[in-house]
């Protein structure tokens, strides 16, 4: 397939990358690894006017550590390097995981953390050529008023494959956004939004410039798990991120985020209120399994059916729970 | 090292007799294809070379109200624009037309095309072509297409019928009313692609009007070439087809498509050659890949566990267009009683035209989801009865010198010898029965015949071999090699007849106006059929050279042997010429011959009659049996393939390299079929129509495979060999079928076998408890 025209702007700093992002007047896209948006833009689902790349933007491609410990993971970071941090190996070895869990290593090589964390939410009914598009009323992710994967919805359920969402919310990242005016943080939690379109909570002229990962305490303890088709290449048939603090037996501070299996990385509330009550005994898990099977809402037939997707959610779950507990807890030194 | 069994030692001194067949060889063309160098149909520029795009229906049925190519003929760069009324009214197959005249019968069906300067213009041209349709119901279930009164897909064809056949041997009633015990079962195989690694691609130029030259991956030469031919009015060796490497065939680049049609169509019009080649989601959309196969299987047994009657029903979606669809029906109806000894069998068969995309030949000619569900059936026969997998398939085994209820006959078998190895390699005694939970073992077997009669009157292949001065062999073929190594086969069959290396070999293929004629790489006939005839132009070779040599070495001809890079005498090896030193004094002397042999191998079989099916297709026939191990996750549902145990009889390997490259090749695309790859069809659209949605599995995935390549040295192959280019492939589907039954415990019916079908399965098991 090839790409269709568009022109390309090459971005040395953030503020030349927003200036033209506004002047693109919603036409315009931003291209970090390219392995999400070349791909769209092939099937024609994204057709820019303009492409900003911002791979040479050096502030957007550096990690570092916040005065409070947080870590600061700036947008145009491969996933590659991130996957060989060792501040997030020894902190945060969930989002190693995630990291990792990403595509195949040539993706990994191109693709970024802010492109993971911004990726496109996904559809059979959408995520086709032109062709195979136009022989149906066009979808509301396409600008219509239909939704092909569960027949008169008032949204759209375009699914969001991403593996390290689930992650971040867990973390209790903070996405920071980049405008003309300044900067904005949204907690990860709330810049994923339950809407197949309107998928995050980025406008048109806004980019991601970083995200950061409070730094936690000692005894917190990360995990993620993806379950897919194959070994690799593949997105997640659901994935799982989860971060507990365990201390003396007693689960605190529990975050279990169910992705892949809606629009929007789903916080399993209920669930991890059982955790802090039952802690991580067997009976426990099993309890916490469970729940999140129940407080999954509305489900969607798309890529496998909704019935299997609570099956894995419930088996996710237990399966995080049980590598929580047998996994260490954080270990970054005091200082580092 | 392991303790080889006496047979096996046995067949390694039988190898020893050969100095080049049964030694294992790199292809020919290895490095070339490693190192990226190999030409493909894309890699074809030409002077002036346009690019062509179809424009394609987008709805599955309906009438064409009006095409409007005016804006894409305005468009600058545009070359020609061409509909139904540029074709002339040919038909591609006795269903199809080319570009849909009145009718669009399926979603993707060719409308319109266009040829401009570049790719990018084309796809622009092809999007500014609007289509009216008056939409009409499709019929996508075949419930649906065999309804009464529905208006038919093809006018001429009323109850959507496109084929029904019954096919009998023997006494079937007689059979069935004496067997103790009766099964019937239901199966579906789910649609599954191809998925070549290169696309559908052609370049054609038909600048002049009397030359037609093609460049694209084909199976044969000689089929594309007539089809062409026929329909363009050429006189054959006026189409030449230029076929340089296939990308992967597996049965589905057996005959021509549109496209070819529709580029040849392109450059006459302008004069200029014109490349069309599909992108990722329309090599889905023109589908061509296998179909949803609804078999019932009633099989009669004695309680001992010996066969009696097998008899099956397959109710087959054909889509619009029946392309080889008829073909797999009768080889459905006669694989019934061509693997197990059965007093009677009956097949009966249907095909049904709906508003899906066209089928075809899928990898393992359209047999892997029969014997799946055979394989299966026998399972479960043999657990009714109370008996071993392997004892009831031991018991009823074909073998040597068996002739079956068809009158096909076994010259050579080593089924029950595949059985035997692959059970004792995979260590299924200490295994079947006696494995944790969610562990499972489970074994499959086929039998697919080597070349043969059908696709045209004769099933001949014949071989053109220069020999240049310096005594280097040039062997000129029309066999295709699309990936198998079938060239590196036939140099190692001419090495070994001359007596010299493959590497002193070049293969010449690939060019209809060079290569003598090959019906191609289909039906698993290259090694048998070509082979064979690659033999008989060596033997040519060797009656020339060894007259040269016999008078040097005043000995008889007759009594010359060419081996080790020279002839020499029976009795008296001490007195040699070396093979380049025959040549050379060959030439240069006074009778000054150059040394060139031709020819050419026709299997003498009268063939199948057309009326009762009986006959002897084919000479050869190839053998295989092939276990599997799984592993379930009872609560994800997901299966992992552990190993697989892999015994083929070959006749004899003639690169045991290359047989082993063959079984894992089958073993991984047997595999994809069976657990990860199926078309998920909606309103007659392939909803993941990309290999990211579409689960083929990678390299990752294969899991252990042992080998163990049986040699049963065949009477009429060349140095005994027979097939391996989709026999193995029979087996694999009904051994990881049956492991993953053996597995949950409980008979899986439905393929491909995924998370959410097994998950479903071991809900049914328990609902049964």
């Amino acid at each position: 397939m090839r790409l269709p025209r568009f022109e390309y702007v090459k971005a040395s700093t953030t503020g030349e990358a927003l200036a033209a992002l506004q002047a693109g007047d919603g036409q315009t896209r931003i291209l970090a690894g390219g392995t999400d948006l070349l791909v769209n833009m092939k099937y024609r689902i994204e057709r820019p006017a303009t492409v900003i790349g911002i791979r040479t933007i050096d502030e957007l491609c550096s990690v570092t550590t916040g005065s409070d410990g947080s870590l600061h993971l700036g947008a145009g970071v491969t996933l590659s390097s991130l996957a060989e941090n060792s501040l997030i190996k020894e902190s945060c070895p969930g989002l190693g995981r995630a990291i990792t869990a990403v595509g195949s290593k040539h993706i990994r090589n191109m693709g970024t953390i802010g492109g993971n964390a911004c990726l496109n939410t996904r559809c059979w009914y959408y995520n086709q050529s032109q062709l195979w598009r136009d022989a149906r009323e066009v979808c509301r992710k396409a600008g219509g008023n239909v939704c092909h994967a569960i027949n008169g919805s008032e949204r759209c359920h375009a699914i969001n494959s991403s593996d390290t969402a689930p992650m971040l919310v867990a973390l209790d990242a903070e996405m920071v956004i980049q405008n003309r005016e300044g900067e904005r943080r949204v907690l990860a939690r709330e810049f994923y939004r339950n809407d197949g379109v309107r998928y995050n909570a980025l406008e048109p002229e806004e980019m991601l410039s970083r995200i950061e990962i409070p730094r936690g305490n000692t005894e917190r303890r990360t995990a993620f798990i993806k379950i897919c088709s194959r070994r690799g290449l593949d997105f997640a048939m659901a994935n799982i991120g989860a971060a507990v603090s365990v201390k003396a037996g007693r689960c605190s501070q529990v975050r279990i985020v169910i992705g892949a299996i809606a629009s929007h990385p789903l916080i399993l509330e209920k669930t991890a209120a059982v955790v802090e009550e039952g802690g991580l005994s067997e009976g426990g898990m099993e309890q916490a399994a469970d729940t999140a099977r129940t407080e999954l809402g509305t489900l969607t037939n798309l890529f496998s059916s909704a019935g299997y997707k609570r099956q894995l959610a419930q088996v996710l779950v237990k399966r995080v729970l049980q590598e929580l507990k047998g996994s260490s807890r954080n270990k970054r030194r005091a200082g580092k | 090292m392991q303790r080889r069994s006496r047979q096996e030692r046995g067949a390694q001194v039988m190898v020893s007799k050969y100095s080049v067949v049964g030694q294992r060889h790199p292809r020919l063309d290895g490095r070339q294809k490693a190192t990226g160098r190999s030409e493909f149909s894309d890699d074809v520029y030409l002077p002036g070379m346009l690019h062509g795009k179809i424009v394609r229906s987008s709805i599955p049925r309906g009438r064409i109200v009006n095409i409007d190519t005016s804006r894409a003929e305005q468009l600058p760069g545009v070359k020609a624009v061409i509909t139904h009324k540029d074709t002339g009214g040919l038909m591609p197959g006795p269903d199809t037309v080319l570009l849909c005249d009145e009718m669009v019968n399926y979603f993707g069906d060719e409308v319109a095309a266009v040829a401009a300067v570049d790719e990018d213009t084309a796809a622009e041209a092809a999007e500014l072509i609007k289509v009216e349709y008056e939409p009409m119901t499709p019929l996508f279930s075949m419930k649906e297409a065999m309804a009464e009164g529905v208006p038919p897909i093809h006018n001429y064809i009323e109850d959507n019928c496109a084929d029904d056949i019954s096919m009998a041997f023997g006494d079937v009633d007689k059979a069935f009313s004496e067997s103790e015990h009766i099964r019937t079962d239901e199966y579906v195989i789910h649609p599954s692609h191809s998925s070549f690694a290169e696309h559908h691609v052609v370049v054609a130029d038909y600048s002049l009007p009397e030359k037609l030259t093609v460049w694209t991956p084909v199976q044969s030469s000689a089929i594309i070439q007539m089809s062409l031919a026929q329909n363009f009015g050429l006189s054959s060796s006026n189409v030449r087809i230029m076929n340089l490497n296939t990308g992967g065939a597996f049965c589905g680049r057996g005959s021509e498509r549109p496209h070819h049609y529709i580029a040849a169509i392109l450059s006459r019009k302008t004069a200029k050659p014109v490349k069309i080649i599909c992108t990722a989601d329309e090599e889905f959309i023109i589908y061509r890949g296998g179909g949803k196969y609804n078999f019932t299987f009633k099989t009669g047994v004695m309680k001992d566990g010996r066969l009696k009657a097998i008899e099956a029903d397959l109710l087959h979606d054909c889509g619009p267009y029946v392309e080889t669809q008829f073909i797999m029906l009768r080889f459905t109806g006669f694989q019934l009683q061509m693997l197990y000894k059965v007093e009677a069998s009956k097949f009966t068969g249907k095909l049904v035209y709906t508003n899906n995309p066209p089928y075809f030949f899928h990898h393992g000619a359209g047999l892997v989801a029969m014997r799946f569900a055979f394989g299966a059936q026998l399972d479960a026969i043999a657990k009714d009865l109370g008996i071993d997998p392997v004892e009831i398939r031991l018991k009823n085994a074909v073998d040597k010198g068996y002739t079956t209820l068809s009158e096909m006959h076994f010259a050579s078998c080593g089924l029950k010898e595949c059985i035997q190895k692959t059970v004792k390699k995979s260590g299924w005694k200490k295994k079947h029965g006696k494995l944790p939970p969610y562990r499972g073992i489970g074994i499959g077997c086929g039998v697919l015949r080597a070349g043969g009669k059908g696709m045209f009157d004769h099933d001949t292949s014949a071989v053109f071999i220069k020999i240049d001065e310096d005594g280097k062999v040039s062997l000129v073929t029309g066999l295709p090699d699309m990936g198998q190594g079938s060239h590196t086969a036939m140099a190692i069959i001419a090495a070994e007849s001359l007596g010299i290396t493959p590497e002193d070999i070049k293969v010449i293929a690939g060019d209809t106006d060079i290569t003598p004629f090959d019906a191609g790489a289909i039906s698993q006939r290259g090694t048998f059929t070509t082979g064979n005839a690659v033999k008989n132009a060596c033997s040519d070779v060797k009656k020339q050279l060894g007259k040269t040599a016999a008078t040097e070495m005043g000995v008889k001809p007759s009594e010359l042997v060419f081996k080790d890079g020279k002839i020499f005498s029976k009795g008296k090896p001490e007195k040699a010429i070396l093979f380049e030193d025959a040549v050379y004094n060959t030439l240069h002397s006074s009778e000054g011959r150059f040394v060139m042999g031709r020819g050419f191998y026709n299997p003498p079989t009268e063939g199948v009659s057309g009326g009762d099916y009986k006959g002897n297709p084919a000479l050869a026939y190839s053998f295989g049996a092939q276990i599997a191990e799984v592993e379930v996750d009872p609560e994800t549902g997901i299966v992992k393939l552990l190993n697989m145990t892999v015994a083929h009889d070959v006749g004899r390997a003639i690169n045991p390299m290359a047989v082993e490259g063959q079984l894992d090749g089958q073993v991984f695309s047997g595999m994809g079929q069976t657990l990860f790859e199926e078309c998920i069809m909606e309103n007659g659209r392939v909803l993941n129509p990309s290999l990211l949605d579409y689960k083929l599995p990678r390299p990752f995935e294969v899991p252990g495979i042992e080998h163990i390549i049986v040699e049963t040295n065949d009477p009429y192959g060349p140095f005994g060999a027979k097939e391996v280019g989709q026999g193995p492939i029979q087996c694999t589907s009904q051994a990881i079928a049956n492991a993953v039954s053996n597995a949950i415990g409980h008979h899986i019916k439905e393929l491909p076998i995924t998370p959410e079908r097994v998950l479903e399965a071991i809900r049914q098991k328990n609902k049964n408890q």
